[in-house]
């Protein structure tokens, strides 16, 4: 009976509630490396770790005296040597010649116990990943909902109270702001679908730097106007150029110049920098505002990452922005860094850019001017026509329809409006059109289905009509799909007034 | 009598003296771990028990992770108790980290306290070196916690079912049920970190109600250098050292456990 105890594949010993070991087979004694006298007869406790020793006094033994078992518990054995090893405990309490003894056996988990400390790793993640995207969840509908208030409060007192122009024309631009503001929430959004999926492509073109800047500048210049914060531009207009995506980049140097405003008290100062140091340029945004307490300056890039996401959140935003400029600079092979003394000492942010590598072109051309580097500005002014081109605007929202119809005519445009797929084939049939506008997402036959039937059709009725798809389905794959369906643009919503007067003349020179 | 706060720590009153003796179960237990001292109390005191909110069979929904975050929250369970029965003269036995608690709440209300039974106490159990032998090292509490969270996960699913069928020991009561070490696990390690990281030894001047510390002779959680400590600054308190052996000697050596209880209680009485 000994023997098949002592060859038994798991340890086993008895002790009594004393703690006193009273057997102990050859097994656990070779697992821990010790001699039958360092174990027989001494305390449980001289072969348990000290987490171990903690442990068996609050819950081991507790629970054998209360329980009278224990089940797969999971204890930290010591060896001789003084290593920790993690074993699966059974216990048992029983009387044995008129004396109590709990027998326990162990079957020790090295592998199981790693493996096991992985899981419970991966679970702490998943958990703290949860959490963070339930608060980013909770900002996000917060951040949506607040220039909705202002836009629908605006509009309630336009129509509901006559009120002077002054008046309207503020209201109007409350709206406008407002509606652009969540028109760039949503489009950060897009932006980490994009960077998460892995789907974020750059459209890379030669771009010089100080042109970059001074374009985010001035595009901030209102907001900064806005709380008399000074903006301080120390621009090499050698640096460069660089090799990258210009409006992207835009972001980036807009983002940075945009936190360090937000961040500002008045009267502060925002100093931009661009300096060319070997084979990079260096962008440095600093501040004179709230500065990044050391506890959080590590996280400052991650997503759904805000530093007051516990107080009041006074600065509202997704927390995106920063994880997006990371992203975007490391796709142009650079890093941002950030540093910061502490809380009200200020930051500054850091993008490091590699230069492009330039073989030198024969001195006239001194056209290199960077056909991306001015952006669209939100403003613009159209100077194109639409005189007499008929175009066909199809959307099942009449408001959508209405408002395209509005922005067409005033450029010129004569536009006809049908409510669904069906409607617009039969207005096709009926009479031509110069350009189809069309929404994608419909009931019935969506936008997709539409163009494949106006694709189908001869050419005396329309088979062959431009036409550009309109939808608020903005990422990548739903470009894709809509060429490949027929249409030959694509216009995301909301929809500029400038860019659709646009795209339309464009398409009239490409198809005349 | 305020019903919640019954319902709320599961207040068990018994016995037929008139003189309360309020016991206090220790981290990783409940109250069913005093069964097997209390009958030899029965007769002369009005025994109290109960469980900690987040112990045993408290009401989980009053468990606030921000109040429970230091023994004080503890401390603040036993007068609530004391309150809401209207306790005086209170004798107070605490296991483990409850004779810290017991001296916390005697501090804020000392005249609801006639002494404290101190049961393998302990004011602080990491080392703090060179002058204090705590017994434990920083990371061997992290070992603890590590070990708690790979249990409780576990027990929290199948404890139940395992001790229902139990027949073989009559012994065990059948109210233990679920309860017993079967915590949530996030409660569990946030009483482990508020007992085991806390230091209270500038509260033990503060004590005025006598006590006796129950120091058992080898205690792997209170070493004997730690039951000196406390005797030496501890005001009114009588050291006892056990031939027991452990960390819960009321469990494993009840016998001597009354025997001590009562010698203090009869002779040491008034003086």
């Amino acid at each position: 009976m000994d023997s098949l105890l002592d060859t038994a594949p798991c340890g086993f010993l008895a002790f009594t509630d004393d703690g006193i070991t009273v057997m102990v087979n050859a097994t656990l004694l070779k697992l821990l490396g010790r001699e039958p006298g360092e174990v027989q007869g001494k305390h449980i406790e001289s072969i348990l770790s000290v987490a171990g020793r903690i442990f068996y006094q609050t819950h081991l033994f507790p629970m054998l005296k209360m329980h009278g078992r224990v089940d797969e518990m999971y204890l930290l054995l010591r060896s001789k040597s003084g290593e920790n090893v993690p074993m699966l405990t059974n216990a048992v309490r029983r009387e044995r010649d008129g004396v109590t003894v709990n027998d326990c056996v162990f079957v020790p988990m090295r592998q199981r116990s790693r493996y096991e400390e992985e899981i419970l790793q991966a679970k702490k993640e998943a958990e703290e990943a949860n959490r963070l995207k339930d608060d980013f969840l909770a900002t996000v509908s917060h951040e949506l909902r607040t220039p909705l208030t202002a836009m629908l409060g605006w509009v309630h007192i336009l129509r509901n109270r006559a009120l002077d122009p002054q008046r309207v024309a503020h209201a109007v631009e409350v709206i406008e702001r407002n509606a652009r503001a969540q028109a760039q929430l949503i489009e950060d959004l897009l932006d980490v679908s994009r960077i998460v999926s892995g789907k974020m492509r750059l459209d890379v073109q030669p771009i010089d730097p100080a042109e970059l800047i001074e374009t985010a500048i001035e595009s901030v210049r209102p907001a900064a106007d806005a709380k008399s914060v000074r903006i301080q531009k120390v621009l090499d207009s050698g640096a460069g150029p660089i090799a990258g995506d210009a409006a992207r980049l835009q972001q980036v140097i807009w983002n940075l110049l945009s936190n360090a405003i937000k961040f500002t008290p008045r009267d502060g100062r925002v100093q931009v920098r661009l300096e060319r140091i070997n084979s990079h340029i260096e962008i440095t945004v600093s501040d004179t505002g709230a500065g990044i307490s050391p506890e959080f300056l590590p996280y400052v890039f991650e997503r759904f990452r805000q530093a007051d996401q516990k107080l009041n959140r006074h600065h509202g935003g997704l927390g995106l922005g920063l994880a997006i400029v990371r992203h975007l600079v490391e796709l142009h092979g650079g890093e941002v860094s950030v540093y910061s003394q502490g809380e009200g000492q200020g930051a500054t942010f850091t993008v490091v850019l590699p230069l492009m590598i330039i073989h030198h072109q024969p001195a006239e051309d001194n056209s290199r001017v960077h056909p991306r580097a001015s952006i669209v500005s939100r403003s613009i002014e159209v100077t194109q026509r639409l005189d007499g081109v008929r175009v066909l605007i199809v959307d099942d929202e009449a408001d959508t329809r209405d408002l395209l119809a509005t922005i067409l005519k005033q450029y010129g445009a004569e536009a006809s409006s049908a409510g669904s797929a069906q409607e617009a084939i039969a207005h096709l049939n009926q009479q031509p059109s110069d350009v189809m506008v069309s929404d994608i997402g419909m009931p019935d036959e969506d936008g997709y289905e539409l163009i494949r039937q106006v694709r189908s059709l001869p050419a005396e009725r329309g088979g062959n009509t431009p036409a550009i798809a309109l939808t608020a389905y903005a990422r990548v794959e739903d470009r894709l799909k809509a060429f490949q369906a027929g249409y030959q643009m694509y216009i995301a919503k909301p929809v500029e007034p400038a860019e659709l007067v646009a795209v339309i003349a464009s398409l009239l020179e490409r198809n005349p | 009598m305020n019903q919640n706060i019954l319902l709320r720590n599961n207040v068990k009153v018994f016995g037929s003296g008139s003189q309360p003796m309020l016991l206090a179960h220790g981290f990783g237990c409940d109250q069913n771990m005093w069964r097997f001292v209390t009958p030899a109390f029965e007769d002369d005191y009005r025994i109290v028990l109960f469980d900690y909110v987040g112990s045993g069979k408290s009401d989980l929904r009053a468990y606030s992770a921000e109040r429970y975050g230091d023994l004080g929250g503890y401390a603040q369970d036993v007068l609530d108790v004391c309150a809401t029965l209207d306790l005086s003269n209170v004798i107070y036995v605490g296991h483990s980290v409850s004779s810290v608690i017991g001296m916390l709440a005697s501090i804020r209300e000392p005249e609801r306290f006639e002494r404290l039974i101190l049961i393998g106490p302990s004011p602080r159990y990491i080392n703090d070196a060179p002058d204090y032998v705590g017994g434990f090292e920083h990371a061997d509490i992290e070992g603890l916690l590590d070990t708690m969270e790979r249990n409780y996960i576990g027990w929290a699913n199948f404890l139940a079912p395992v001790i229902m069928k139990n027949p073989d020991y009559p012994e065990l009561a059948q109210e233990l049920e679920e309860s017993f070490c079967s915590t949530d696990p996030k409660i569990a390690r946030r009483f482990a970190e508020a007992t085991f990281f806390s230091d209270n030894r500038s509260d033990l001047a503060e004590v005025r109600v006598p006590s006796l510390i129950m120091q058992c002779s080898d205690d792997a959680i209170a070493p004997l250098q730690v039951g000196d400590y406390l005797h030496r600054h501890l005001p009114g308190s009588t050291l006892r050292v056990m031939q027991a052996t452990g960390h819960c000697p009321h469990m494993s050596h009840p016998d001597e456990t009354i025997r001590l209880i009562k010698e203090y209680l009869t002779t040491e009485r008034g003086g």
